[in-house]
């Protein structure tokens, strides 16, 4: 087995299907960035089984893969959306958990970003409660684009829809989020989203 | 973009070394399920292949019949890709393709019929009633600071190193419905997998249900010691 580190997702994942062995190099390429979202969703308590599952799934039917999509990315969160659909007691739990803890203020940072953090702080745990009270499909976009920092078309892939939805959707969610933040954000701009 | 950057500031993270030392335990999953997977696989096609099917079949229907205990909700028995779950008020039980036997409980009740449905699955399991495996606790009655329950708790003799523990039995939740992933690979030869199920004295200032879910473990021998190791 060889491994062309220049190879796309799309072809490792062609080449898989005759030489199995080759979807582990998937693995290694995106599983750092996908453990960092399931944990961030739903903690250590079931990252690292939650990951192991998402890329067994994603192994299991990877004969089903969009080859016109190169970058695996949207694929595997899509697969990792619905793996952590199956823990919503474990990510209540965990947005509880946030709330609180972002409600207990900043810890000292004296970093670049500093600014944000204590924006973070200060909203952090009514943020936190908004996210808690959105629909799972809103929440689940809205941490797509946020946490897992995906493009609109990558958000609508990984969800199965349009980039035109995705946008739309990640709008009204916006809306509702300001209207109940309060309009108080002190970070607030009148920019765009991209 | 305000509200994104303020998201994106409060996602949580682990440490890099956590990540890594998570990473590499995801990654054993990973590579042993896919073995695992492919092996099943392989093993499976000669039957097919001798057109066996519906004897297969025929035979996992069986075992889904023979492993419903009281109080099976009729239907509820998927195939699709997963290999078979059985499904009771009480519990379920999960076999996917890579072997993994997945333990969702919700009540702890019918443990005969749970012992027979792990044992079909491949998983040498012993469930009874009795006291939770807990080390920490050690033997005897511990109240739990949390809730204010009482469980009888059993440092159990003979039990395999946590190491193995750890590769067994993953959970999560202490409170019902508690699920319970076992890698029965993981398993070494001639261990049993010891499931107590555990009913505590539920204390009157609290509204929980007096049942906590204390996890699986992993004997040396399939015959269930008794209490009197030391505390760890």
């Amino acid at each position: 087995m060889t491994i062309d580190t220049q190879a796309s997702d799309a072809d490792l994942i062609a080449r898989s299907l005759a030489e199995p062995d080759l979807f582990t190099a998937v693995f290694d390429r995106h599983s750092a960035e996908i453990l960092r979202y399931v944990y961030a969703r739903l903690g250590a308590e079931l990252a690292e089984d939650v990951t192991a599952e998402t890329f067994l799934a994603a192994f299991g039917c990877r004969g089903r893969y969009d080859g016109s999509w190169p970058d695996a990315r949207p694929w595997l969160y899509g697969i990792a959306v619905r793996q952590i659909r199956r823990h919503r007691r474990v990510e209540a739990r965990r947005l509880r958990l946030l709330r609180s803890a972002l409600a207990d203020g900043p810890a000292e940072d004296h970093s670049d970003r500093v600014v944000e953090r204590v924006t973070a702080a200060r909203l952090g745990p009514r943020l936190a409660a908004v996210l808690a009270a959105l629909p799972r499909q809103d929440r689940e976009l809205l941490l797509l684009f946020a946490w897992a920092e995906l493009s609109y078309a990558e958000a609508a892939a990984a969800l199965g829809t349009t980039a035109g939805a995705v946008k739309a959707r990640l709008h009204r969610i916006r809306v509702r989020m300001r209207r109940e933040l309060g309009g108080s954000n002190p970070m607030n701009e009148e920019n765009g989203d991209e | 973009m305000s509200e994104i950057n303020t998201l994106r500031e409060m996602r949580p993270a682990p440490p890099p070394a956590e990540l890594e030392a998570m990473r590499m335990t995801a990654r054993e999953r990973f590579v042993a399920g896919t073995r695992s997977r492919r092996a099943r696989r392989r093993s499976r096609l000669p039957a097919l292949a001798g057109g066996l099917t519906a004897a297969v079949a025929a035979a996992a229907a069986a075992a889904l019949l023979l492993t419903s205990g009281p109080g099976t909700v009729p239907g509820k028995h998927e195939t699709g890709g997963r290999t078979r779950t059985v499904v009771t008020a009480a519990w379920t039980v999960r076999e996917d393709a890579d072997g993994t036997v997945t333990i969702y409980m919700r009540q702890y009740t019918d443990p005969a019929g749970l012992q027979q449905a792990l044992r079909a699955d491949g998983v040498n399991a012993i469930v009874r009633q009795g006291p939770g495996a807990s080390p920490t606790f050690g033997n005897g009655t511990t109240a739990l600071p949390a809730t204010g329950n009482t469980y009888s708790t059993c440092n159990y003799a003979d039990t395999a190193p946590r190491a193995v523990q750890r590769a067994v039995v993953t959970f999560a939740g202490q409170d019902l419905p508690a699920r319970f992933i076992i890698h029965p690979d993981a398993m070494p030869p001639g261990s049993a997998l010891f499931l107590p199920f555990l009913v505590g004295t539920r204390s009157p200032k609290n509204a929980n249900t007096g049942i906590v879910a204390f996890p699986p473990v992993v004997l040396t021998s399939d015959t269930v010691p008794a209490c009197g190791g030391p505390h760890s």
